[in-house]
Protein backbone atom coordinates (compact mmCIF):
# COMPACT_ATOMS: atom_id res chain seq x y z
CA UNK A 1 0.00 0.00 0.00
CA UNK A 2 1.36 3.29 -0.62
CA UNK A 3 0.95 6.54 1.77
CA UNK A 4 -2.05 7.69 -0.03
CA UNK A 5 -3.99 4.85 0.17
CA UNK A 6 -2.67 4.49 3.83
CA UNK A 7 -3.29 8.25 4.45
CA UNK A 8 -6.91 8.05 3.11
CA UNK A 9 -7.71 4.20 4.67
CA UNK A 10 -6.29 6.56 8.28
CA UNK A 11 -8.52 9.24 7.85
CA UNK A 12 -12.03 6.85 7.68
CA UNK A 13 -10.74 4.72 10.17
CA UNK A 14 -10.20 8.34 12.36
CA UNK A 15 -13.39 10.24 11.13
CA UNK A 16 -15.50 7.06 12.23
CA UNK A 17 -14.70 7.34 15.65
CA UNK A 18 -16.53 10.92 15.74
CA UNK A 19 -19.07 9.38 13.79
CA UNK A 20 -19.76 6.55 16.37
CA UNK A 21 -19.51 9.20 18.94
CA UNK A 22 -22.62 11.03 17.04
CA UNK A 23 -24.55 7.76 16.44
CA UNK A 24 -24.37 7.16 20.35
CA UNK A 25 -25.87 10.27 21.08
CA UNK A 26 -28.52 10.80 17.51
CA UNK A 27 -29.65 6.57 19.58
CA UNK A 28 -30.64 8.50 22.62
CA UNK A 29 -32.35 11.07 20.67
CA UNK A 30 -30.56 14.18 20.77
CA UNK A 31 -28.91 15.76 17.94
CA UNK A 32 -25.33 17.15 18.59
CA UNK A 33 -23.79 19.87 16.45
CA UNK A 34 -20.68 19.89 18.70
CA UNK A 35 -18.73 16.47 18.87
CA UNK A 36 -15.83 18.09 17.00
CA UNK A 37 -15.55 19.90 20.24
CA UNK A 38 -14.39 16.42 21.81
CA UNK A 39 -12.13 15.27 19.16
CA UNK A 40 -10.43 18.66 19.37
CA UNK A 41 -10.12 17.84 22.83
CA UNK A 42 -8.68 14.54 22.87
CA UNK A 43 -6.29 15.82 20.28
CA UNK A 44 -5.03 18.45 22.07
CA UNK A 45 -4.80 16.96 25.47
CA UNK A 46 -3.38 13.45 24.11
CA UNK A 47 -0.90 15.84 22.22
CA UNK A 48 0.14 17.51 25.47
CA UNK A 49 0.49 14.25 26.87
CA UNK A 50 2.98 12.74 24.56
CA UNK A 51 5.09 15.37 23.55
CA UNK A 52 5.32 17.96 26.49
CA UNK A 53 5.12 15.34 29.10
CA UNK A 54 6.70 12.84 27.02
CA UNK A 55 4.20 9.93 28.43
CA UNK A 56 3.99 7.01 26.60
CA UNK A 57 0.94 7.40 23.21
CA UNK A 58 -1.38 4.83 25.91
CA UNK A 59 -0.89 6.90 28.34
CA UNK A 60 -1.58 9.92 25.48
CA UNK A 61 -4.71 8.36 24.02
CA UNK A 62 -6.09 7.66 27.97
CA UNK A 63 -5.76 10.89 28.78
CA UNK A 64 -7.33 12.40 25.61
CA UNK A 65 -10.35 10.12 25.85
CA UNK A 66 -10.67 10.58 29.83
CA UNK A 67 -10.48 14.82 29.33
CA UNK A 68 -13.00 14.62 26.36
CA UNK A 69 -15.24 12.19 27.92
CA UNK A 70 -15.49 14.16 31.44
CA UNK A 71 -15.72 17.61 29.76
CA UNK A 72 -18.88 15.34 27.34
CA UNK A 73 -20.64 14.63 30.57
CA UNK A 74 -20.43 17.86 32.33
CA UNK A 75 -21.53 19.85 29.60
CA UNK A 76 -24.24 17.06 29.23
CA UNK A 77 -25.07 17.32 32.81
CA UNK A 78 -25.67 21.56 32.13
CA UNK A 79 -26.97 21.07 28.81
CA UNK A 80 -29.62 17.94 28.67
CA UNK A 81 -32.29 19.13 30.46
CA UNK A 82 -32.92 21.67 27.03
CA UNK A 83 -34.99 20.24 24.35
CA UNK A 84 -34.77 19.20 21.16
CA UNK A 85 -33.59 22.33 19.20
CA UNK A 86 -31.98 24.08 22.13
CA UNK A 87 -29.91 21.38 22.70
CA UNK A 88 -28.63 21.07 19.69
CA UNK A 89 -27.76 25.19 19.65
CA UNK A 90 -26.18 24.55 22.78
CA UNK A 91 -23.73 21.99 21.91
CA UNK A 92 -22.60 23.89 18.69
CA UNK A 93 -22.01 26.82 21.02
CA UNK A 94 -19.61 25.00 23.11
CA UNK A 95 -17.62 23.53 20.55
CA UNK A 96 -17.48 26.97 18.89
CA UNK A 97 -16.46 28.10 22.56
CA UNK A 98 -13.66 25.57 22.45
CA UNK A 99 -12.55 26.06 18.79
CA UNK A 100 -12.09 30.04 20.14
CA UNK A 101 -10.20 29.06 23.76
CA UNK A 102 -7.83 27.49 21.66
CA UNK A 103 -7.56 29.62 19.27
CA UNK A 104 -6.03 31.74 21.74
CA UNK A 105 -4.15 28.99 24.13
CA UNK A 106 -0.40 29.36 24.41
CA UNK A 107 1.28 26.97 26.76
CA UNK A 108 4.47 25.91 25.95
CA UNK A 109 7.24 24.05 27.27
CA UNK A 110 10.53 23.33 26.45
CA UNK A 111 11.77 19.66 25.34
CA UNK A 112 15.07 18.86 24.01
CA UNK A 113 16.04 22.81 23.72
CA UNK A 114 12.82 22.96 21.52
CA UNK A 115 9.45 25.04 22.90
CA UNK A 116 6.26 22.43 22.24
CA UNK A 117 2.88 22.80 22.94
CA UNK A 118 -0.27 24.93 22.03
CA UNK A 119 0.63 27.80 20.27
CA UNK A 120 -2.56 29.56 19.66
CA UNK A 121 -3.60 30.26 16.15
CA UNK A 122 -0.59 28.35 14.99
CA UNK A 123 -1.80 25.05 16.18
CA UNK A 124 0.24 22.46 18.19
CA UNK A 125 3.00 20.99 16.02
CA UNK A 126 5.72 18.61 16.48
CA UNK A 127 3.73 16.20 18.49
CA UNK A 128 6.55 13.73 16.98
CA UNK A 129 5.90 10.35 18.92
CA UNK A 130 5.52 8.25 15.76
CA UNK A 131 8.85 10.30 14.27
CA UNK A 132 10.79 9.36 17.31
CA UNK A 133 9.99 5.55 17.60
CA UNK A 134 10.43 5.33 13.78
CA UNK A 135 6.85 3.73 13.42
CA UNK A 136 5.53 4.18 9.80
CA UNK A 137 1.77 5.11 8.91
CA UNK A 138 1.04 1.61 8.05
CA UNK A 139 2.08 0.68 11.81
CA UNK A 140 -0.15 3.52 12.95
CA UNK A 141 -2.70 2.23 10.50
CA UNK A 142 -3.23 -0.80 12.38
CA UNK A 143 -3.10 0.79 15.60
CA UNK A 144 -6.05 3.15 14.64
CA UNK A 145 -8.18 0.15 13.14
CA UNK A 146 -7.34 -2.08 16.16
CA UNK A 147 -8.64 0.53 18.65
CA UNK A 148 -12.07 1.43 16.26
CA UNK A 149 -12.63 -2.76 16.05
CA UNK A 150 -12.48 -2.40 20.37
CA UNK A 151 -14.80 0.33 20.06
CA UNK A 152 -16.60 -0.97 17.79
CA UNK A 153 -17.19 -4.31 19.96
CA UNK A 154 -17.89 -2.67 22.92
CA UNK A 155 -20.74 -0.84 21.17
CA UNK A 156 -22.24 -3.97 20.14
CA UNK A 157 -22.17 -5.19 23.15
CA UNK A 158 -23.76 -2.26 24.56
CA UNK A 159 -26.53 -2.18 21.86
CA UNK A 160 -27.24 -5.68 22.80
CA UNK A 161 -27.63 -4.67 26.57
CA UNK A 162 -30.19 -3.71 28.64
CA UNK A 163 -28.51 -0.19 29.01
CA UNK A 164 -28.52 -0.74 24.46
CA UNK A 165 -32.42 -0.56 25.00
CA UNK A 166 -32.57 1.82 27.23
CA UNK A 167 -30.47 4.20 24.87
CA UNK A 168 -33.03 3.26 22.42
CA UNK A 169 -35.87 4.10 24.19
CA UNK A 170 -34.94 7.48 24.82
CA UNK A 171 -34.43 8.11 21.33
CA UNK A 172 -38.18 6.79 20.10
CA UNK A 173 -40.17 8.22 23.10
CA UNK A 174 -38.44 9.85 26.27
CA UNK A 175 -41.40 11.01 27.98
CA UNK A 176 -42.64 6.93 27.61
CA UNK A 177 -39.40 5.98 29.00
CA UNK A 178 -39.32 8.37 31.37
CA UNK A 179 -42.86 6.95 32.73
CA UNK A 180 -41.46 3.57 33.01
CA UNK A 181 -38.81 5.10 35.78
CA UNK A 182 -35.62 5.56 34.12
CA UNK A 183 -34.26 8.87 34.42
CA UNK A 184 -33.88 9.84 31.29
CA UNK A 185 -31.15 13.45 31.71
CA UNK A 186 -29.10 10.84 33.66
CA UNK A 187 -29.15 8.31 30.94
CA UNK A 188 -28.16 11.02 28.28
CA UNK A 189 -25.03 12.08 30.43
CA UNK A 190 -24.01 8.52 30.55
CA UNK A 191 -24.29 8.63 26.42
CA UNK A 192 -22.74 12.19 26.40
CA UNK A 193 -19.73 11.08 28.04
CA UNK A 194 -19.45 7.95 26.20
CA UNK A 195 -19.98 9.70 23.06
CA UNK A 196 -17.42 12.35 24.37
CA UNK A 197 -14.87 9.05 25.24
CA UNK A 198 -15.16 7.99 21.49
CA UNK A 199 -14.15 11.41 20.31
CA UNK A 200 -11.22 11.67 22.60
CA UNK A 201 -9.70 8.59 21.07
CA UNK A 202 -10.66 9.40 17.56
CA UNK A 203 -8.58 13.20 18.18
CA UNK A 204 -5.73 11.62 20.24
CA UNK A 205 -4.92 9.07 17.58
CA UNK A 206 -5.34 11.75 14.91
CA UNK A 207 -2.92 13.57 16.30
CA UNK A 208 -0.28 11.49 16.20
CA UNK A 209 -0.92 10.54 12.93
CA UNK A 210 -0.78 14.32 11.43
CA UNK A 211 2.07 15.49 14.11
CA UNK A 212 0.30 18.43 14.34
CA UNK A 213 -3.13 19.80 15.23
CA UNK A 214 -4.33 23.24 14.61
CA UNK A 215 -8.44 24.79 15.92
CA UNK A 216 -9.54 25.40 12.43
CA UNK A 217 -10.00 21.41 11.74
CA UNK A 218 -12.46 20.77 14.96
CA UNK A 219 -15.26 23.36 12.74
CA UNK A 220 -18.78 22.46 12.64
CA UNK A 221 -18.18 20.98 9.07
CA UNK A 222 -16.46 18.01 11.38
CA UNK A 223 -20.01 17.94 13.51
CA UNK A 224 -22.16 17.96 10.72
CA UNK A 225 -20.35 15.40 8.95
CA UNK A 226 -20.84 13.17 11.67
CA UNK A 227 -24.19 13.39 12.38
CA UNK A 228 -24.54 12.74 8.68
CA UNK A 229 -22.40 9.84 8.54
CA UNK A 230 -24.92 8.29 11.11
CA UNK A 231 -28.35 9.54 9.32
CA UNK A 232 -26.96 8.00 6.22
CA UNK A 233 -25.62 4.65 7.39
CA UNK A 234 -28.77 4.55 9.57
CA UNK A 235 -29.11 3.85 13.43
CA UNK A 236 -30.12 0.71 13.54
CA UNK A 237 -26.90 -0.50 14.34
CA UNK A 238 -23.10 0.71 15.16
CA UNK A 239 -22.35 -0.62 11.46
CA UNK A 240 -24.67 2.19 10.17
CA UNK A 241 -22.27 5.15 10.94
CA UNK A 242 -19.10 3.58 8.99
CA UNK A 243 -20.93 2.64 6.07
CA UNK A 244 -21.58 6.43 6.27
CA UNK A 245 -17.60 7.36 6.57
CA UNK A 246 -16.49 4.69 3.89
CA UNK A 247 -19.19 6.65 1.62
CA UNK A 248 -18.04 10.08 2.27
CA UNK A 249 -14.17 9.89 2.53
CA UNK A 250 -13.55 6.34 0.65
CA UNK A 251 -16.30 6.64 -2.10
CA UNK A 252 -15.63 9.85 -2.85
CA UNK A 253 -11.68 10.43 -2.63
CA UNK A 254 -11.05 7.27 -4.70
CA UNK A 255 -13.05 9.87 -7.53
CA UNK A 256 -10.90 12.26 -7.13
CA UNK A 257 -12.41 14.24 -10.48
CA UNK A 258 -15.11 15.34 -8.74
CA UNK A 259 -12.95 16.63 -5.91
CA UNK A 260 -14.49 20.59 -6.63
CA UNK A 261 -17.79 19.22 -6.42
CA UNK A 262 -17.59 16.76 -3.40
CA UNK A 263 -19.73 18.71 -1.02
CA UNK A 264 -22.30 19.20 -3.89
CA UNK A 265 -22.06 15.30 -4.58
CA UNK A 266 -22.34 14.46 -0.84
CA UNK A 267 -25.04 16.80 0.38
CA UNK A 268 -26.95 15.69 -2.95
CA UNK A 269 -26.36 12.15 -1.63
CA UNK A 270 -27.14 12.57 1.46
CA UNK A 271 -30.82 14.40 0.16
CA UNK A 272 -31.35 11.66 -1.78
CA UNK A 273 -31.15 8.99 0.83
CA UNK A 274 -33.11 11.06 3.50
CA UNK A 275 -35.83 10.78 0.17
CA UNK A 276 -35.86 7.06 -0.43
CA UNK A 277 -34.52 5.49 2.98
CA UNK A 278 -35.69 8.57 5.69
CA UNK A 279 -33.93 6.34 8.14
CA UNK A 280 -30.61 5.63 6.66
CA UNK A 281 -29.33 2.36 4.89
CA UNK A 282 -29.50 -0.19 8.03
CA UNK A 283 -32.36 1.50 9.33
CA UNK A 284 -33.92 -0.51 13.16
CA UNK A 285 -36.22 -2.88 10.93
CA UNK A 286 -33.58 -3.78 7.96
CA UNK A 287 -31.22 -4.50 10.92
CA UNK A 288 -33.85 -6.54 12.67
CA UNK A 289 -34.50 -8.82 9.65
CA UNK A 290 -31.32 -9.10 8.72
CA UNK A 291 -30.38 -10.66 12.15
CA UNK A 292 -33.02 -12.80 11.82
CA UNK A 293 -32.18 -14.13 8.74
CA UNK A 294 -28.93 -14.82 10.32
CA UNK A 295 -30.27 -16.70 13.14
CA UNK A 296 -32.34 -18.70 10.85
CA UNK A 297 -29.68 -19.47 8.75
CA UNK A 298 -27.46 -20.74 12.10
CA UNK A 299 -30.27 -23.22 13.41
CA UNK A 300 -30.81 -24.72 9.86
CA UNK A 301 -26.95 -25.32 10.08
CA UNK A 302 -26.88 -26.15 13.83
CA UNK A 303 -30.03 -28.68 13.09
CA UNK A 304 -28.34 -29.94 9.77
CA UNK A 305 -24.83 -31.41 11.06
CA UNK B 1 -53.76 4.52 49.02
CA UNK B 2 -54.42 7.69 46.30
CA UNK B 3 -55.58 10.84 48.08
CA UNK B 4 -56.49 13.58 45.17
CA UNK B 5 -57.27 17.05 47.05
CA UNK B 6 -58.75 19.88 45.48
CA UNK B 7 -56.56 18.78 41.97
CA UNK B 8 -56.93 20.79 39.24
CA UNK B 9 -54.80 21.86 35.78
CA UNK B 10 -55.84 24.92 33.69
CA UNK B 11 -54.67 25.65 30.08
CA UNK B 12 -54.73 29.06 29.71
CA UNK B 13 -58.74 29.74 30.72
CA UNK B 14 -59.55 26.32 30.30
CA UNK B 15 -60.10 24.13 33.43
CA UNK B 16 -59.38 21.20 32.34
CA UNK B 17 -59.72 19.57 35.47
CA UNK B 18 -61.35 21.67 38.53
CA UNK B 19 -60.94 21.06 42.26
CA UNK B 20 -60.94 17.04 42.30
CA UNK B 21 -61.21 15.06 45.43
CA UNK B 22 -60.64 11.40 45.00
CA UNK B 23 -59.85 8.62 47.25
CA UNK B 24 -58.65 5.55 46.23
CA UNK B 25 -58.60 2.28 48.44
CA UNK B 26 -55.57 -0.53 48.63
CA UNK B 27 -56.74 -3.72 46.86
CA UNK B 28 -59.66 -2.07 44.88
CA UNK B 29 -60.60 -1.57 41.11
CA UNK B 30 -61.94 2.33 41.27
CA UNK B 31 -63.80 3.77 38.03
CA UNK B 32 -62.82 6.88 36.64
CA UNK B 33 -65.64 7.73 33.72
CA UNK B 34 -67.32 11.04 32.09
CA UNK B 35 -67.55 12.16 28.72
CA UNK B 36 -65.05 13.38 25.85
CA UNK B 37 -63.21 15.92 27.85
CA UNK B 38 -64.17 15.73 31.34
CA UNK B 39 -60.65 15.76 32.58
CA UNK B 40 -60.43 11.90 32.78
CA UNK B 41 -57.00 11.58 30.92
CA UNK B 42 -55.77 14.65 32.40
CA UNK B 43 -56.38 13.22 36.18
CA UNK B 44 -53.87 10.68 34.90
CA UNK B 45 -51.22 12.62 33.41
CA UNK B 46 -51.46 14.63 36.72
CA UNK B 47 -51.34 11.56 38.77
CA UNK B 48 -48.23 10.07 37.27
CA UNK B 49 -46.89 13.64 37.04
CA UNK B 50 -46.53 14.40 33.20
CA UNK B 51 -48.45 17.66 33.80
CA UNK B 52 -47.61 19.69 36.74
CA UNK B 53 -50.82 20.44 38.82
CA UNK B 54 -52.23 24.06 38.82
CA UNK B 55 -53.70 23.13 42.44
CA UNK B 56 -54.20 20.81 44.95
CA UNK B 57 -52.32 18.00 46.45
CA UNK B 58 -51.57 14.11 44.76
CA UNK B 59 -50.88 12.10 47.58
CA UNK B 60 -49.53 8.44 47.04
CA UNK B 61 -49.55 5.82 50.30
CA UNK B 62 -49.15 8.88 52.35
CA UNK B 63 -46.71 10.58 50.65
CA UNK B 64 -46.86 13.58 48.64
CA UNK B 65 -45.97 13.33 44.93
CA UNK B 66 -46.05 16.92 43.78
CA UNK B 67 -43.00 18.07 41.71
CA UNK B 68 -42.14 14.59 41.32
CA UNK B 69 -40.70 13.37 37.42
CA UNK B 70 -42.61 10.68 36.48
CA UNK B 71 -39.87 8.06 36.65
CA UNK B 72 -39.38 9.00 40.16
CA UNK B 73 -43.72 8.14 40.52
CA UNK B 74 -42.78 5.15 39.19
CA UNK B 75 -40.09 4.02 41.42
CA UNK B 76 -42.66 5.17 44.09
CA UNK B 77 -45.29 1.99 42.84
CA UNK B 78 -47.26 4.20 40.12
CA UNK B 79 -47.60 2.84 36.55
CA UNK B 80 -49.58 3.45 33.48
CA UNK B 81 -51.12 2.15 30.18
CA UNK B 82 -52.46 4.83 27.32
CA UNK B 83 -55.27 5.38 25.61
CA UNK B 84 -53.36 5.43 22.14
CA UNK B 85 -50.86 2.33 22.50
CA UNK B 86 -47.77 3.54 23.24
CA UNK B 87 -44.52 1.05 22.92
CA UNK B 88 -41.15 1.05 21.67
CA UNK B 89 -41.60 0.45 18.05
CA UNK B 90 -38.09 -0.14 17.36
CA UNK B 91 -37.37 -2.56 20.26
CA UNK B 92 -38.20 -6.49 20.19
CA UNK B 93 -41.34 -7.50 22.24
CA UNK B 94 -38.75 -8.77 25.24
CA UNK B 95 -36.46 -5.80 25.23
CA UNK B 96 -39.69 -3.97 25.98
CA UNK B 97 -40.12 -6.25 28.99
CA UNK B 98 -37.24 -6.07 29.89
CA UNK B 99 -36.29 -2.62 30.30
CA UNK B 100 -39.90 -1.57 31.86
CA UNK B 101 -38.65 -3.55 35.23
CA UNK B 102 -37.70 -0.60 37.42
CA UNK B 103 -39.18 -1.45 40.49
CA UNK B 104 -36.78 -0.58 43.53
CA UNK B 105 -37.15 -4.57 44.23
CA UNK B 106 -36.08 -5.42 40.80
CA UNK B 107 -33.33 -2.82 40.61
CA UNK B 108 -32.15 -3.99 44.23
CA UNK B 109 -32.22 -7.59 43.16
CA UNK B 110 -30.10 -7.42 39.62
CA UNK B 111 -27.27 -6.43 41.04
CA UNK B 112 -24.96 -3.44 38.51
CA UNK B 113 -23.80 -6.19 35.73
CA UNK B 114 -27.69 -7.63 34.74
CA UNK B 115 -29.11 -4.36 35.44
CA UNK B 116 -27.22 -2.80 32.72
CA UNK B 117 -26.08 -5.68 30.40
CA UNK B 118 -27.11 -9.41 30.58
CA UNK B 119 -30.47 -10.23 32.08
CA UNK B 120 -30.12 -12.82 35.12
CA UNK B 121 -31.84 -16.20 34.69
CA UNK B 122 -34.20 -14.92 37.18
CA UNK B 123 -35.17 -11.95 35.24
CA UNK B 124 -35.39 -14.38 31.64
CA UNK B 125 -37.76 -16.85 33.48
CA UNK B 126 -39.63 -13.88 34.95
CA UNK B 127 -40.47 -12.05 31.91
CA UNK B 128 -40.55 -15.45 30.45
CA UNK B 129 -43.87 -15.43 32.56
CA UNK B 130 -45.61 -12.65 31.67
CA UNK B 131 -45.03 -13.48 28.41
CA UNK B 132 -46.79 -16.36 28.88
CA UNK B 133 -49.51 -14.89 30.68
CA UNK B 134 -49.96 -12.07 28.18
CA UNK B 135 -50.26 -14.81 25.52
CA UNK B 136 -47.32 -13.25 23.36
CA UNK B 137 -44.69 -16.56 24.86
CA UNK B 138 -43.89 -17.19 20.93
CA UNK B 139 -43.39 -13.15 19.71
CA UNK B 140 -40.68 -11.93 22.26
CA UNK B 141 -38.05 -12.18 19.25
CA UNK B 142 -40.88 -9.43 17.34
CA UNK B 143 -40.19 -5.71 16.68
CA UNK B 144 -43.18 -4.15 18.77
CA UNK B 145 -44.37 -2.50 15.52
CA UNK B 146 -45.03 -6.03 14.41
CA UNK B 147 -47.72 -7.02 16.93
CA UNK B 148 -51.21 -6.84 15.76
CA UNK B 149 -53.42 -4.33 17.57
CA UNK B 150 -54.88 -6.84 20.32
CA UNK B 151 -51.55 -7.99 20.71
CA UNK B 152 -49.83 -4.67 21.35
CA UNK B 153 -52.75 -4.08 23.77
CA UNK B 154 -51.69 -7.32 25.75
CA UNK B 155 -48.02 -6.16 25.72
CA UNK B 156 -48.82 -2.69 27.16
CA UNK B 157 -50.43 -4.25 29.47
CA UNK B 158 -47.68 -6.63 30.49
CA UNK B 159 -44.95 -4.06 30.40
CA UNK B 160 -46.98 -2.01 32.97
CA UNK B 161 -47.09 -5.19 35.24
CA UNK B 162 -43.93 -5.58 34.84
CA UNK B 163 -42.86 -2.19 36.62
CA UNK B 164 -44.77 -4.64 39.86
CA UNK B 165 -46.75 -0.98 40.33
CA UNK B 166 -48.82 -0.82 43.39
CA UNK B 167 -51.29 1.21 41.65
CA UNK B 168 -51.73 0.66 38.04
CA UNK B 169 -53.67 3.65 35.93
CA UNK B 170 -55.34 1.69 32.62
CA UNK B 171 -56.21 4.48 29.99
CA UNK B 172 -59.23 3.08 28.11
CA UNK B 173 -57.92 0.11 27.85
CA UNK B 174 -60.63 -1.43 25.84
CA UNK B 175 -60.67 1.28 23.06
CA UNK B 176 -60.90 -0.66 19.96
CA UNK B 177 -61.40 -3.53 21.36
CA UNK B 178 -64.04 -6.86 20.13
CA UNK B 179 -66.70 -7.38 22.56
CA UNK B 180 -64.18 -11.13 23.28
CA UNK B 181 -61.27 -9.17 23.83
CA UNK B 182 -63.28 -6.99 26.48
CA UNK B 183 -64.29 -10.01 28.13
CA UNK B 184 -60.56 -11.09 28.46
CA UNK B 185 -59.44 -7.62 29.63
CA UNK B 186 -62.17 -8.23 32.57
CA UNK B 187 -59.96 -11.27 33.31
CA UNK B 188 -56.39 -9.77 32.95
CA UNK B 189 -57.54 -6.57 35.01
CA UNK B 190 -58.92 -8.74 37.92
CA UNK B 191 -56.29 -11.15 37.87
CA UNK B 192 -53.79 -8.28 38.22
CA UNK B 193 -55.74 -7.24 41.27
CA UNK B 194 -55.95 -9.98 43.33
CA UNK B 195 -51.92 -10.56 42.63
CA UNK B 196 -52.60 -7.20 44.98
CA UNK B 197 -52.28 -4.46 42.40
CA UNK B 198 -54.84 -1.62 43.26
CA UNK B 199 -56.36 -0.53 40.03
CA UNK B 200 -57.72 2.92 38.47
CA UNK B 201 -59.59 2.33 35.32
CA UNK B 202 -60.63 5.24 33.10
CA UNK B 203 -63.22 4.36 30.62
CA UNK B 204 -65.99 4.45 28.06
CA UNK B 205 -67.08 0.77 27.53
CA UNK B 206 -69.65 0.64 30.55
CA UNK B 207 -69.75 -2.73 29.85
CA UNK B 208 -65.96 -3.47 30.89
CA UNK B 209 -66.57 -0.40 34.04
CA UNK B 210 -69.54 -1.58 35.41
CA UNK B 211 -68.52 -5.21 35.28
CA UNK B 212 -64.96 -5.17 37.15
CA UNK B 213 -64.88 -1.74 39.48
CA UNK B 214 -66.13 -1.69 42.85
CA UNK B 215 -66.33 2.61 43.33
CA UNK B 216 -66.74 4.84 40.49
CA UNK B 217 -66.34 8.74 40.22
CA UNK B 218 -68.28 10.39 37.21
CA UNK B 219 -66.78 13.57 35.89
CA UNK B 220 -67.77 16.27 33.99
CA UNK B 221 -66.44 19.35 32.54
CA UNK B 222 -63.40 18.82 35.07
CA UNK B 223 -66.02 18.15 37.97
CA UNK B 224 -67.07 15.37 40.05
CA UNK B 225 -70.61 15.22 39.69
CA UNK B 226 -71.21 11.64 41.16
CA UNK B 227 -69.78 8.90 43.34
CA UNK B 228 -70.74 5.65 44.25
CA UNK B 229 -71.26 1.70 43.41
CA UNK B 230 -71.61 1.18 39.59
CA UNK B 231 -75.30 0.30 40.51
CA UNK B 232 -75.93 3.88 42.49
CA UNK B 233 -73.91 5.63 39.86
CA UNK B 234 -76.15 4.40 36.67
CA UNK B 235 -79.12 5.44 38.23
CA UNK B 236 -77.61 8.85 39.30
CA UNK B 237 -79.91 11.29 37.64
CA UNK B 238 -76.88 13.93 36.94
CA UNK B 239 -74.61 11.22 35.34
CA UNK B 240 -77.43 10.30 32.72
CA UNK B 241 -77.60 14.14 32.05
CA UNK B 242 -73.91 14.52 31.55
CA UNK B 243 -74.37 11.79 28.86
CA UNK B 244 -77.15 12.02 27.11
CA UNK B 245 -77.42 15.65 27.28
CA UNK B 246 -74.11 15.94 25.65
CA UNK B 247 -73.57 15.95 21.58
CA UNK B 248 -74.67 12.75 20.10
CA UNK B 249 -71.61 11.42 19.72
CA UNK B 250 -70.37 11.34 23.26
CA UNK B 251 -73.38 10.15 24.01
CA UNK B 252 -73.10 7.37 21.29
CA UNK B 253 -70.34 5.94 23.19
CA UNK B 254 -70.85 6.32 26.39
CA UNK B 255 -74.26 4.31 24.99
CA UNK B 256 -72.38 1.69 23.12
CA UNK B 257 -71.37 -1.14 26.15
CA UNK B 258 -74.22 -0.03 28.43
Amino acid sequence: MDDYVITVLSNIGMISFVALSAYLLLLTGVISFGQQAYFGLGAYAAGAATAMLLLPIWAGILIGACVAGLMAALVGALTLRLRGLYFSISTLAFAEMVRLVLLIVEVQVEVDGELVGPAGAEGFHDIRWMFERDISLGEFMLLIYALLALVLVALLLIERSRLGSIFRMLGSDDLLADMQGLNVVGYRVLAAGLAGVLAGIGGALYAHFTTYVEPQFFNVMLGVHALAYGLIGGLGTAFGPLIGVAIDVGFLEAVRFIQGYRMIVFGGLVALLLIFMPRGLLDEERVHRLKARFRRRGDAHAAGS
Amino acid sequence: MLELRGLSKHFGGVKALDGLDLSVREGEIFGLIGPNGSGKSTAINLICGVYAESAGTVRFSGQVMNGKAPHERLRAGIARTFQNIRLFPNLTVWQNLWVAQNSPRDVAAQGFLSRWFGATRRTRRELAELLELADLGHKGDELASNLAFGEQRRLEFARAAAARPRLLLLDEPAAGMSRQEIEDLGGRIRGLRDSGVTILLVEHVMELVMGVTEQIAVLNFGKKIAFGTPGEVQRNEAVQEAYLGTSASDSGAAGEGA
